[in-house]
């Protein structure tokens, strides 16, 4: 079943839980000498693809943080990290009770819902 | 890649800063450990971590972590001190002490648990997102 809602909220879960996985690395490495943390990025394509109407062709792009680094050649920032970790957690559950709530109306248009 | 990766990325941020820990805690307690002349001082130990390649290769994807490479240890000829009173000083009056600076091992200490908490916050976070991932169309 494909739906322009469904495809669009996947889309952007799929940015977010990378863009977490992301941060995950980038913090479990926050003091590894020459590690330049990671980027995730995916809404700038993902409204493209939802103005063309094929929100199934987002894509989520990897890049690498142009942060100064400290002396170690590390470039993680402790605090930039928390906070979009803590953003992207909440982003997450934003969305997984939006399509739950979608599931919720197609359960209703087919009968069987409350 | 595994369905939880992102706890498999924590853990392995948890366990390599665990090990620092451990080598800075055992760095202190043996900051006044001396030994005679003709043996060994003992010698502090490092961590050398490296970051590891994750599904793609990159080093800063997703699912990659952290481990240690190696084991790196301080000059067995630790700091020469003159204390003619110690009951393990050779005929000049010299011990061995460990060529170990109280101050860095300090510093270390505290990025090395600073570092372990934030990996284990990431580990709260990831339970939280994955909970939800698993109530999606419960209501």
């Amino acid at each position: 079943m494909s739906d322009f809602t469904i495809d669009s909220l996947h889309a952007a879960l799929r940015g977010l839980s990378t863009r977490q996985r992301v941060i995950a690395n980038n913090l479990a490495n926050s003091e590894t000498p020459g590690y330049l943390a990671g980027t995730v990025s995916f809404e700038d394509s993902l409204r493209t693809a939802m103005r063309r109407g094929e929100p199934k062709t987002a894509a989520v792009s990897q890049g690498t943080s142009a942060n100064p680094a400290f002396v170690n050649g590390n470039n993680v920032e402790l605090d930039e990290e928390t906070v979009a970790l803590l953003e992207t957690g909440m982003r997450y559950q934003l969305l997984t009770q939006a399509v739950s709530s979608k599931y919720s109306i197609i359960r209703t248009a087919i009968g069987r819902g409350a | 890649m595994s369905m939880f990766g992102m706890l498999d990325t924590a853990a392995s941020g948890m366990r390599t800063h665990r090990v620092w820990l451990n080598a800075v805690s055992d760095n202190i307690a043996n900051i006044s450990t001396y030994r005679p002349m003709d043996e060994a001082a003992y010698q502090p130990r490092y961590v050398d971590a490296q970051s590891l390649p994750g599904a793609n290769g990159q080093y800063n994807g997703a699912n990659g972590g952290v481990g240690v490479r190696q084991i790196l240890f301080g000059d067995p000829e630790g700091r020469v001190i003159y204390s003619p009173d110690h009951p393990l000083a050779d005929e000049n009056g010299l011990v061995r002490a460990p060529d170990t600076d109280l101050g860095e091992q300090m510093t270390q200490l505290m990025m090395a648990q600073r570092s372990y908490q934030s990996n284990s916050t990431v580990i709260l976070r990831a339970k939280d997102m994955y909970q939800q991932a698993m109530q999606i169309g419960r209501g």
